[in-house]
């Protein structure tokens, strides 16, 4: 008879578990369940069931109890040795601008491509590269200089276009990438890279290794939470999900809680009508127990998760009303952030929400903007999203600077790749659209960790390769982890015989020439 | 032969030889007063003049070796001659070189100081001592003979010894006209170096000015344009003559670094004949030319300790004393915050980076009382995070024990400042929030003088809106 690959008893033949593979992958091996230890297991569970019964039913309590307890240990508050050296920022807030804002319309001044209108741009500048399938057919490659004039700001001089006022008033507390660039070309497997470093689905994200890593502040907010923007329907709105703020291979515990942008930010929060707060205790007391008593049973960290969630969201009932309640903002928030951020959903509201979650003890919240993938009518709907976010991004970086609270925050500004200099589709004096570019696209961060004032990396004359200090989104990654006081390096997970990490599997490298 | 005879011999010949020369004695004497007479005939103006003359005059650091060497060479030969007499001999001879080369530098030098219009303290001083150094070797050459001859040799060398003072004192200034004034200095060990008196710096001593400016200008320009010399009228060896420029006008314009003088002289094109720094001397380097235009754009201010967009590694805070090692305690610290509710969180993996007060979840609850149980672990607290709790003056008293507190939130307390005085103990705080509270600017006066304190936000307090009045007041003269 064929002997299971699993089989533990070896009846003297080499079995799986004597091969030389990574322990970690015999570990894991071995937590699977086999046939016979599902026989074998049965057997003692009725022997434990028997022995319970003799006993009383007071020490079988106390026996899964203990247990519990020891499994708590191993998952959420494992001492992990984080951060691995005192960091500059405790917490961090990504403002995600999905779809890709034009670096070349917005930060990466080319002076130059005004004399380029409509002529080709030279091959050689394009190499041997694959485009989208939306822009490889083109007969041609006209250049589209930006249609907006730029002007220098603040006393470090940073050109910034007129298209973005209020980003012109904070240059000299940003500091600018230039020089990011990604791997892939759509979408889906450029905002995963960016969020979980992995072009493919499964990876935890940026917000899901901090939770894990560094813990909560507070315990009456999630560690990590998502705020997602009203879409607007007159935008290119390209789908954000779940997956961007999974906990991937580790608990789910870790993932991102999203904050809705329409109606009740959490759903069921409010009490139902006739269940009182000691009620809703009770019951949750009594599946409280119920998970416990499988979690002794069966042992899945994923019923910790649960219990762990049930009871955020106990805390959450009275916590979120506080965090989303705007009444107490004194008049200058509102001077500062617009009557934008009065309406929930706008970005402006989900900035201020931020800096509430900043002063809460969040760790790290994200907010993502939708709409930035202009293929077409660009010179249309620049001024939209642009008015949508520069307030609100200005408003955030001065409202924490003012607060004292930029010096332990670190603030991120990106997308998930650049859009190229050369026109998609037809391109005239009054519109242009740009297509999908991986090869260059600007980046800001603020706050804590990095020096501001400082423009990194430098494109080419148009705005299509890095000529100078390149910054890859695991580069990028690295170095958020850093500000956080986090080694990339060491801040490993092993799962599927790897030893698994945010910045892998290609060697990332901090980006010192931004830190402070 | 007897040793005696010998050497009478040798000194008869020497003195017969004397006697022959009435007429260079005559001469030396004239070249000496007219030596000690030339600069009333080509006085040190500070204007350039014939470029001829500056052509000869540039000769003179190429002159200026040989009747060092000569000098030198001087009292070897007279100690060596004691005992042999041919030596003594040629002595004679090498002081009549000397004598004449140094005259033949000094008078290239004056026509170099002359025609290029360098003045400035030392150039003068430099001068002296070479025309006191002519003048004492024809002195030697008169005296000498008969001084020997007489065996009053002790008169001599003494005289000698007088010469090679000038000489090293004259041969420094020169050193430190063209390689500037810190040449010997500026790689001196650290523990020798406190013997010397420190050089000139601004009166900010730690503004960016004098920490990033004023040290590229003293090792760049100061050669040049100093007190020491001042080419083209420009001193640049502190920041009032920076500012007041020299004779082509301002150098300096506060906001435009392309309308500065100095910035266009030293990103000309190295070849161009206005480049400076001028005669091939070390050019500006990417890095500080950097921090000039930035400094300048940002206001050149004297007094200003950091300009956007620049960062200077060893500007970065220093970091703080490590904290004891808590690990020791840590039982009892989880045991704290089981009852307290609040939390010490470790700033990093490092003990020695020391514990955080973290009370945001119970911050409704926490009060001074519960602040005050946590006194045992103090000196391991560098940071407390107290925002938006019920701590009040009472509470800020107690945090006055915390000595190694670096970062202390009171935002959103009622916290009046009445008591904040006391954290004037605390050393290495240089983070400290009061936002939302009802702080007034009189109550942070005892605040002025703590050395660390960098940070302190008023956000929303009465003592903000009188800040901000003062400001406004300020601008507005």
């Amino acid at each position: 008879m064929k002997q299971h690959p699993l089989c533990s008893d070896c009846e003297d033949k080499i079995t799986p578990m004597d091969l030389p593979i990574p322990a970690g992958l015999k570990k894991e091996w071995s937590t699977c369940e086999s046939r016979r230890q599902f026989l074998g297991r049965t057997g003692k569970v009725l022997g434990w069931a028997s022995l319970a019964t003799l006993f009383g039913e007071a020490s079988f309590r106390h026996l899964a109890f203990a247990s519990s307890n020891s499994q708590q240990a191993g998952s959420a508050s494992k001492n992990l040795g984080l951060p691995h050296f005192a960091p500059k920022a405790k917490r961090a807030i990504y403002l995600f601008m999905s779809g890709a804002p034009p670096q070349v319309d917005l930060f990466d001044y080319k002076p130059g491509l005004a004399a380029q209108f409509d002529k080709d741009m030279p091959a050689s500048v394009r190499g041997n590269q694959q485009l989208t399938g939306m822009t490889a057919g083109q007969a041609r490659f006209p250049v589209a200089p930006a249609h907006w004039p730029f002007n220098q700001h603040g006393q470090t001089g940073t050109w910034i276009s007129d298209l973005l006022p209020y980003t012109a008033r904070m240059v000299d507390d940003l500091t600018f990438i230039k020089s990011t660039n990604t791997d892939a070309i759509n979408h889906e497997p450029a905002i995963m890279l960016m969020n979980t470093g992995n072009m493919n689905v499964g990876k935890p994200c940026l917000g899901a290794w901090l939770a894990y890593g560094l813990g909560s502040m507070n315990d009456n907010l999630p560690t990590f939470v998502v705020l997602q923007t009203k879409t607007n329907a007159k935008e290119n709105n390209q789908p954000v999900s779940s997956r961007l703020w999974s906990s991937g291979f580790l608990s789910s515990e870790f993932s991102g809680v999203g904050l809705r942008s329409v109606g009740d930010p959490v759903l069921y929060l409010q009490d139902p009508a006739g269940v009182d707060r000691d009620v809703r205790r009770k019951m949750l007391d009594a599946v409280e127990e119920i998970n416990r008593q499988t979690l002794a049973e069966v042992g899945d960290p994923e019923t910790n998760s649960r219990i762990a969630q049930y009871e955020m969201a106990f805390r959450m009932q009275s916590s979120v009303p506080e965090l989303t309640d705007l009444s107490k903002e004194p008049d200058s928030t509102w001077e500062l952030y617009g009557q934008d951020a009065k309406e929930p959903g706008t970005f402006a509201y989900n900035c201020l929400l931020a800096r509430r979650m900043a002063e809460r003890g969040v760790r790290f919240t994200q907010v993502y903007k939708r709409g930035w993938d202009v293929h077409d009518n660009a010179v249309g709907m620049l001024p939209v999203l642009c008015k949508e976010t520069d307030q609100g991004a200005y408003a955030l970086i001065t409202d924490l600077k003012r607060r004292g609270l930029l010096d332990d925050t670190l603030v991120i500004w990106a997308g998930e790749f650049g859009r190229t200099v050369y026109s998609q589709g037809g391109l005239s004096q009054e519109n242009y659209g740009r297509d999908h570019h991986p090869r260059c696209f600007t980046t800001w961060m603020a706050g804590a960790g990095v020096r501001p004032g400082v423009a990194y990396g430098e494109t080419d004359d148009y705005s299509y390769n890095v000529v100078k200090d390149p910054v890859h989104v695991r580069d990028f990654n690295a170095t958020i982890l850093h500000c956080l006081g986090i080694d990339h390096n060491k801040f490993t997970y092993e799962f599927q015989g790897l030893r698994q990490k945010l910045t892998s599997p290609v060697e990332a490298f901090v980006v010192k020439g931004i830190l402070a | 032969m007897s040793f005696a005879a010998k050497g009478l011999h040798a000194a008869s010949d020497v003195l017969r030889r004397a006697r022959l020369i009435p007429r260079v004695w005559i001469g030396t004497a004239f070249a000496g007063v007219s030596i000690a007479l030339l600069p009333f005939f080509s006085p040190l103006d500070g204007k350039p003049h014939a470029d001829f003359l500056q052509f000869l005059g540039r000769f003179h650091p190429l002159l200026v070796h040989l009747p060092i060497g000569l000098i030198l060479l001087l009292p070897l030969l007279e100690f060596l001659g004691v005992k042999r007499p041919a030596m003594r001999e040629a002595a004679g001879f090498v002081l009549q070189i000397a004598l004449a080369t140094c005259i033949l530098t000094v008078i290239f030098g004056v026509l170099l100081a002359y025609a290029s219009g360098e003045i400035g303290t030392t150039v003068t001083r430099h001068m002296r001592g070479g025309i006191l150094l002519a003048i004492e070797l024809s002195l030697c050459l008169m005296v000498r003979s008969s001084l020997l001859a007489a065996q009053r040799s002790r008169v001599y060398f003494g005289l000698l010894g007088v010469v090679l003072i000038t000489l090293t004192w004259t041969a420094h200034e020169g050193g430190s006209l063209t390689h500037g004034s810190d040449y010997l200095t500026r790689y001196m060990p650290s523990t020798l170096r406190r013997f010397i008196a420190p050089s000139a710096v601004a009166s900010h001593p730690n503004s960016f000015f004098a920490r990033h400016i004023y040290t590229v200008l003293d090792t760049k320009c100061v050669a040049c344009h100093g007190t020491n010399k001042e080419q083209g009228g420009l001193q640049l060896d502190s920041y009032e003559s920076l500012m007041a420029g020299g004779k082509d006008g301002v150098v300096i314009v506060p906001r435009n670094p392309d309308g500065s003088l100095l910035l266009k002289k030293v990103t000309l094109p190295p070849t161009d004949p206005h480049f400076m720094p001028a005669e091939g001397r070390a050019p500006l380097t990417p890095d500080e030319i950097a921090r000039i235009r930035a400094w300048i754009l940002a206001g050149a201010s004297p007094i200003a300790t950091s300009v956007p967009g620049i960062f200077i590694a060893e500007d970065r805070e220093e970091a703080p004393p490590p904290v004891g090692d808590y690990n020791a305690i840590m039982g009892e610290i989880r045991q704290m915050q089981q009852s307290q509710g609040a939390k010490l969180v470790p700033v990093s993996a490092n003990p020695a980076d020391g514990l955080i007060l973290r009370t945001t979840d119970v911050a409704g609850s926490f009060d001074d009382e519960q602040l005050a149980k946590f006194q045992d672990f103090a000196p391991f607290i560098v940071e407390a995070e107290l925002a938006r709790t019920a701590v009040t003056d009472a509470g800020v008293e107690t945090l006055s024990q915390y000595k190694n507190l670096r970062a202390l939130h009171l935002e959103g307390t009622a916290v009046s400042g009445r008591t904040l005085g006391k954290l004037s103990s605390l050393t290495q705080l240089s983070y400290l929030n009061l936002s939302g509270t009802k702080v007034t600017s009189d109550a942070l006066l005892p605040l002025k003088n703590m050395p660390k304190l960098r940070h302190l936000y008023l956000f929303n307090t009465p003592a903000e809106l009188t800040s901000a009045a003062e400001t406004n007041a300020r601008s507005a003269q």
